[in-house]
């Protein structure tokens, strides 16, 4: 009896202790071999790139961060994007006190501006995210995968959209913060810090991107409702060619602009809404202006960034949200008197694109933190071009026009204007003019050649752009953002004043200089 | 499972059984000790079977219907032996048995419970602490580790607030880790269970009754923690729970208590008056955005809180085992309206030798249902704008319930008490059983034990808000259900050898050696509800909801361990110690799941050398202890290691074309996740030098001890080079941190007559933390860390290289010449410009103290006198600093300028009333004012008991009254100086002050 419990428990000992095995698998999320036994794989990745400017993470409206070293709420791509672009310009300010929040506004950032901090990572989650897709998505690995040849004959206009959003970012990168780290698909994952490429160097690499991936994106509006097609691509080239000389101190590339504007233009996929405003409301993916959109949708894509927060932000004071299809106001962003002067008047009756809400407003911003000083922007609203609140009286339906066809009119004028010799005055005036009719619904706004000049047209890049993000650009490519040029609250002085121009370029973040050694701050911070 | 039920069963069966003898007699006599006085409750037992009796107070017993013939009674009594004697009985007559116990040295050895096993106390290498049921704190006490909060040197247990039941963050000996877990571990009865949170319950830890805990016994340093490996570098505690006696008559135990509590001390915020002065002076143009009512939230929402606790339990035994079974509930409510935590629990314990002895078997099981009503939170009523009503009957959209309808303001706190359900509950099991053979027959001393065990805890949360609560004028939809389940458990087996022999006179050898395994599978299915087409069915509703988001989470993690132990005892001079512990963790990639955990010891008995014969005059003990070990964390989450692709959500999805009817489609995306393939176990290495001494016989005695803990490899989550990884952060192995301190124990028996008695037992430590490394983070850069209410992003605490662990990161503010801070309504500097570069910005923010004490401490008195006793713990701390963040965040005049919310409507928010003395107009978030000295000293509890002297029939009583949290002494402004770990203070559950009404009864 007594020998057989020794012996039981003995083997009873060895038994157990021969258990070792400690591969457990996840069960929420799955590894990369099941991942990709699906040959829907490749959309969805592909899909979050895409979505990476609309969403803050993998739960809607908020939870499963992408970006970890701030709220999430203020990680969003578009968010940031904008009120780096807008904020510290003379056409946008922002109630809130939210630490460094009001540096945008004032040109007072440094390099702990948590904003800052959000773009700056948002950059970089997008490239990273595009060379990990590229990573994943090479023939081998395909062929490995037995995936079937329907997605196997997709993957090279795949393939050329990763790269493509990757180049929008690194575009985006060099134009907030000059020399930024470089990195592509040949590195991976936890590998040593990259090394900071010149602004010069990552914007020829994105000029060879684009002409490199051509070939295999879809023709001009023909990809489906989200995805960049060659419009898109020639839309980027359009940017980057016509801010190339700041890119690259000095050179110029005037006539690849108007190439690129003409390529848009011939292809005839896009026009001109006969209403302006019909851009920016919740159904404004009928848009036939609209080369390039974020998309958002009140049910399917929730976010407290991308239209919910410029939909809500600008409504305050008297303004009843219900006008706007949303359920309350965050009292948030006005626009400043530089602006609203720019139009013919305030009412938008003359020009319609003067979207303005006044009552109760003061003209004047005498405090930044007090929502009825400044003009209010009700640009953005959730609500259809036939008056229907969008779907959720929260999150907006309205898709941001990250491109539209508008632009390309400006962009052409501009290049010629400045030089390129494969356009003409003539057809640039014609362009600025179509843009003109729209707006005043008759000729009476319309400009003769000796009207324009490029004081006129940074003018009117403002009336016809104005809060869509490209502001800062502007100014810098035009001498006025820092040095030159005033407005209320620039420098953190009332009435506005010069500032240095280091501010021409936003810091590196102090995080990534501590986690990078490579990585050299930019000039004045 | 079932068996352990089966057996349980059959042996609670067979304690009914009453023995039937058919000739009987009668035994009777007295016991004493030594010196012939009466042992009151002795335990006479009749050998063989189950039946006994005890001594009363003359130290008398009487035996009835004992079976005819030679029969043998066992009288044995704590701290003396067992005595057996033999005697006839004749049937139908009554025979006179005497006994007189001496007093035993072997029972009297004090052994104190290590990782698996048991040491005497002169032999324990490692700082071991043992708290046993009669020093515990006494009080209206949910939480079992509530019991010992003072007792310990070094142990900080720091009630996260004063809801009921609320849980603590526990410290030994500071913290030893920054993003992984600082709690220690917990070791029920050789159990190591899982402590996480649960949504359904405020503390996991609160299905443990109390009363059932006979002592918890804290392991301190590497040479007793290492021996859990990766699981020990926080400390372990171990709680053992209360046993039947063998041979032990049937003894009944009742403990039942009523309490009371309320709040203590004033929130700060401005009365309808003073509110209504300040509106005045500063935003005359919102005056009529005010009410005419006079409404203190707090009032409305706080009130007197009951409680009662009822404990009931059978204990005893018979020649070879012995079994306790318990059952307990407790119903408190918490002082903020709706609030309440309910247990009910029930505990069985049983043991049993067979063969000789050779194989002992002991089982435990206990479980508990607790339920939770959580509230609503008082946020608001720090708020809310003091003349605004409380209800405002033409509200038909919000209940009748005054409401600003905006998402911006304040909700109304008592609508949500009133409107809002929101409950859990939580099942929980626990069971093991030990079972040791002894394998004699092979080799002398050897034996064998495993341990199979359990821990089982399922339950939900159940949230409600009624569209007259939540709809779309608050909030992004109408109505809300919510279903939360969570079942997590954890399966344990433990095999391991134990050797224990004397070599010869002066070599003792103890080796232990053992495998261990543990499984923990979590489940987190949930389901939510908005947009309820009608609120009748309250939690029942889930079919009305128009919007369901449903989702479920599930982990598992696995730990495997080879573990060994030598003890080796030189002469009773020298004592060495050595451990080492493999642990395979599920956590870690497969090139660095393994770690490895060594520990060594030694002490030295200095009065056991021939030498040192003149010292025993003076000392009766006197040891030092040196001790090196390095063990481990591993608490971060699982797969974290692994690359993994997490879907979007229906709410995140994104819409790629439409389809053929013009309508989008959306797509479900999927993102690669950061991972980092080389994480690795954290290490902390710690040192520990220790001296015990006793005097005057043990009267006085006490432990000094210094250590030094460095943890490397600190998992952190930490932004890596942008581009690198799939996220700025991941978490990987960075940084160094380091605890130094200082322990002083001390206990000392005052008075110890027949009519008198005291006892003081004191226990001070000092502790200082610094990180010493951060990735690469040098000089004056750091981790802003301390989030606080007030603005979205805003820090107050940084982590650096050379300071300690969140230290506070804030301005010097200038004070004016009558010690206010300079306001921003001056045209004055308000802050101190650092730099020197003539502006005020972050770079002028410095390091200014930090949340953890340089010093806490707690003193536990004991006193008797005749049949009253009175008994008391008293705690404090020195050095916490504490960020008032409500008075940061509320301190201030532009709270009266309004908030616009449409159709030029304006609410108002309240202010704190250190405006009245700051005059801040904006709030100035990052000013050192708001950095305060929350040293404190609090007199925890204070207990007045009364034992009636024993009657026939009834062994003990006693009635008792306790006084908790009855003053506390800082210079602390906020309500309570103790407000968590973190040491910001934001608007808290109130801890109450209350009375304890109670008895016990035993028989």
């Amino acid at each position: 009896m007594k020998k057989i419990i020794n012996i039981g428990l003995i083997a009873v000992l060895a038994m157990m202790s021969a258990c070792t095995d400690l591969d457990v698998q996840p069960k929420n999320d799955l590894t990369p071999d099941v991942f990709f036994t699906d040959d829907a794989a490749y959309e969805r990745f592909l899909t979050r790139i895409y979505a990476g400017l609309a969403v803050t993470g993998q739960q809607g409206p908020a939870g499963n961060a992408d970006i970890k070293s701030l709220d999430e709420g203020f990680s969003s791509y578009l968010r940031q994007y904008w009120q780096l672009q807008e904020l510290p310009t003379d056409e946008a300010v922002i109630a809130w006190n939210d630490d460094g929040l009001p540096d945008l506004v004032t040109q007072g950032w440094s390099s702990t501006n948590q904003f800052v901090r959000a773009m700056y990572y948002r950059v970089f989650f997008q490239v990273s995210l595009a060379n990990e897709f590229l990573r994943e998505s090479t023939p081998e690995k395909l062929d490995s995968r037995g995936v079937s040849k329907e997605v196997a004959d997709q993957m090279s206009t795949y393939r050329a959209e990763a790269r493509f959003m990757r180049a929008l970012s690194y575009w985006h990168g060099i134009d907030f913060f000059g020399d930024i780290p470089f990195y592509t698909e040949d590195q991976v994952i936890g590998s040593t810090a990259p090394t900071q490429f010149s602004r010069r160097e990552v914007f020829n690499f994105v000029v060879n991107e684009l002409n490199e991936i051509e070939g295999d994106m879809l023709e001009a509006g023909t990809a489906p409702y989200g995805r960049a097609d060659k419009g898109a691509l020639w839309m980027l080239q359009a940017k980057l060619y016509l801010n190339g000389e700041v890119y690259t101190d000095g050179e110029t590339y005037w006539n690849e602009a108007v190439d690129a504007c003409n390529k848009i233009i011939e292809s005839g996929a896009y026009t001109l809404m006969d209403e302006y405003h019909h851009n920016f409301l919740a159904d404004n993916d009928r848009s036939t202006e609209t080369i390039m959109s974020v998309n958002f949708d009140g049910d399917a894509t929730q976010t407290f960034g991308g239209t919910t927060y410029l939909v809500h932000a600008a409504i305050g004071g008297a303004m009843n949200a219900e006008n706007y299809g949303v359920n309350n106001g965050w009292g948030g962003l006005r626009t400043l008197p530089s602006l609203v002067d720019r139009f013919p008047d305030e009412t938008g009756n003359i020009d319609e694109r003067a979207i303005f809400f006044t009552e109760g407003q003061t003209k004047a911003v005498e405090a930044i933190n007090e929502f009825t000083n400044g003009y209010t922007v009700p640009k953005y609203q959730n609500i259809t071009s036939e008056g229907v609140p969008g779907s959720d009286p929260t999150f907006a339906d309205t898709d941001y026009p990250m491109f539209r066809f508008g632009e390309v009119h400006l962009i052409y004028a501009e290049a010629v204007l400045r030089g390129a010799t494969n356009g003409d005055l003539g057809t640039a005036v014609a362009y600025i003019n179509a843009l003109r009719q729209r707006a005043y619904n008759n000729d009476a706004g319309n400009i003769a050649e000796g009207d324009l000049n490029l004081d006129f047209i940074l003018d009117e890049r403002s009336r016809e752009l104005y809060w869509e993000g490209v502001r800062r650009t502007d100014l810098i490519r035009f001498g006025q953002f820092t040095e030159n040029g005033t407005w209320a609250w620039k420098g953190n002085i009332r009435e506005g004043t010069t500032t240095s121009p280091h501010l021409r370029l936003y810091p590196i973040p102090a995080e990534e200089l501590l986690a990078n050694d490579n990585l050299e701050q930019n000039q004045g911070y | 499972m079932k068996n352990i039920l089966r057996l349980v069963v059959a042996f609670a069966a067979a304690l009914l059984l009453v023995q039937q003898g058919y000739a009987q007699g009668t035994v009777k006599g007295t016991a004493t000790d030594e010196n012939g006085e009466a042992l009151i409750g002795a335990t006479i037992l009749l050998v063989g079977s189950s039946r006994g009796t005890a001594t009363d107070f003359d130290g008398n017993y009487v035996l009835e219907n004992v079976p005819a013939g030679e029969q043998q009674l066992r009288a044995s009594y704590t701290g003396y032996g067992d005595f057996t004697k033999t005697i006839t009985v004749r049937d139908g007559e009554t025979v006179t048995l005497d006994f007189q116990l001496g007093e035993d040295a072997e029972v009297l050895e004090e052994v104190v419970v290590i990782g698996y096993g048991s040491v005497r106390k002169e032999d324990a290498t490692g700082v071991v602490a043992k708290i046993e049921d009669k020093n515990f704190n006494r009080g209206a006490i949910v939480s079992p580790e509530q019991l010992i909060s003072g007792k310990v040197a070094g142990v900080q247990i720091a009630p996260g607030d004063g809801s009921p039941g609320g849980g603590s963050a526990i410290r030994i000996r500071g913290g030893t880790s920054i993003n992984a877990s600082n709690e220690p571990l917990f070791v029920i009865d050789g159990m190591p269970i899982d402590n996480e949170g649960v949504a359904g319950s405020r503390n996991p830890l609160n299905f443990l009754n109390p009363s059932d805990i006979e002592s918890f016994t804290v392991l301190k340093d590497a040479s007793a923690t290492a021996i859990y490996g990766s699981r020990g570098a926080n400390g372990v505690i171990i709680i053992t729970t209360k046993k039947g006696q063998e041979g032990g008559r049937p003894r009944v135990n009742y403990d039942g208590y009523y309490t009371v509590n309320e709040i203590r001390g004033e929130p700060g915020m401005l009365d309808a008056g003073n509110f209504r002065d300040v509106v005045t002076f500063f935003a005359p143009s919102r005056l009529n955005a005010l009410g005419d009512n006079n409404t203190n939230w707090f009032d409305e929402m706080l009130r007197q809180a009951q409680g009662q606790n009822h404990s009931l339990s059978v204990s005893g035994g018979g020649q070879d085992f012995g079994y306790r079974i318990s059952a307990g509930y407790q119903q408190l409510e918490g002082i903020i309206r709706g609030s309440e935590t309910e247990r009910t629990s029930f505990g069985l314990n049983y043991n049993h030798k067979f063969f000789d002895d050779k194989l002992k078997v002991s089982t435990n099981l206990r479980g508990a249902r607790t339920r939770d009503i959580f509230d609503p939170g008082i946020g608001a009523a720090w708020d809310l704008d003091p003349t605004q009503p409380v209800f405002d009957a033409d509200n038909d959209a919000f209940g009748g319930f005054f409401s600003y309808g905006n998402s911006l303001a304040p909700r109304n706190p008592v609508s949500a008490a009133e409107q809002r359900v929101d409950q859990g509950q939580s099942f929980r099991t626990i069971g093991n059983m030990e079972i040791e053979y002894a394998l004699d027959d092979l080799l002398e001393g050897l034996s064998v034990k495993t341990n199979v065990g359990f821990d089982i805890n399922q339950g939900d949360r159940n949230t409600f808000e009624p569209t007259t609560y939540t709809n779309t004028q608050v909030a992004n939809f109408n109505g809300l259900v919510k279903i939360e389940n969570f079942t997590r458990t954890n399966y344990l087996f433990d095999a391991y050898l134990n050797y224990d022999k004397a070599l010869n006179e002066r070599n003792n050898l103890k080796l232990t050696a053992g495998y261990s395994y543990q499984d923990f599978y979590e489940q987190y299915p949930l389901f939510e509800g908005q947009n309820l087409s009608t609120d009748q069915f309250g939690i029942n509703g889930p079919a009305q909801a128009e919007d369901v988001f449903p989702s479920n989470s599930v982990f598992e993690n696995r730990l495997i361990s080879f573990w060994g132990r030598a003890i080796y005892n030189f002469d009773e001079r020298y004592i060495l110690t050595a451990t080492l512990r493999r642990d395979g963790s599920t956590r870690f990639g497969p090139e660095s799941r393994w770690g490895l955990f060594p520990s060594a010891a030694v002490a030295w008995r200095v009065l056991q050398e021939d030498w040192a014969e003149g010292l025993n005059n003076v000392f009766s003990d006197l040891k030092f202890r040196v001790s090196y070990g390095i063990t481990g964390n591993q608490d971060i989450g699982d797969y974290r290691y692994l690359p993994q692709y997490a879907f979007s959500d229906q709410r995140a999805r994104y819409q790629i074309g439409t389809d053929a009817d013009g309508n989008p489609i959306f797509v479900n995306t999927a993102r690669p996740n950061a991972y980092d393939p080389g994480l690795q176990w954290e290490e902390t290495a710690s040192l520990n030098v220790g001296l015990e001494f006793g005097f005057a016989n043990g009267r006085f005695n006490g432990a000094l001890e210094y250590y030094t803990q460095t943890t490397s490899q600190l998992l952190f989550e930490v932004n890596v080079p942008a581009g690198t990884n799939l996220s700025d952060r991941v978490l990987t192995n960075i940084g160094e941190l380091e605890n130094q301190g200082v322990e002083l124990t001390l206990n000392a028996n005052i008075l110890n007559t027949p009519d008198m008695s005291w006892d003081l037992t004191g226990n001070v430590a000092y502790n200082r933390n610094e990180v010493l490394g951060l990735s690469n983070i040098a000089g004056d850069a750091g981790i802003l860390r301390g989030g606080i209410a007030g603005g979205v992003g805003n820090n107050v605490q940084i982590l650096r290289v050379g300071q300690a662990v969140d230290a506070f990161y804030v301005y010097e503010h200038i004070l004016n010449d009558d010690g206010t801070p300079v306001s921003d309504e001056d045209d004055l500097m308000m802050y101190v410009d650092q730099n020197e570069d003539g502006q005020i910005n972050e770079l002028d923010r410095r390091i200014f103290q930090n949340p953890a004490p340089d010093i806490f401490y707690g003193l536990t008195s004991n006193f008797r006198f005749k049949s009253f006793d009175l008994a008391m713990t008293i705690r404090g701390a020195i050095g916490n600093y504490v960020y008032n963040n409500n008075a940061s965040n509320r301190g201030y005049f532009q709270r009266v300028q309004g908030v616009n919310i449409g159709d030029d409507r304006f609410f108002l928010n309240n202010v704190h009333e250190s405006v009245l003395e700051t005059q801040f107009v904006a709030p100035q978030y990052f000013s050192d004012y708001y950095v305060e000295d929350a040293s404190f000293m609090r007199l925890d509890n204070v207990t007045l008991g009364y034992t009636f002297l024993p009657k026939r029939g009834i062994s003990s009583l006693r009635l008792y009254v306790t006084g908790q949290n009855l003053l506390v002494f800082t210079k602390y402004s906020g309500l309570d100086p103790e407000v968590g770990v973190n040491g910001i203070d934001n608007a808290p559950y109130p801890r109450p002050m209350g009375f304890i009404f109670g008895a016990s009864l035993g028989l």
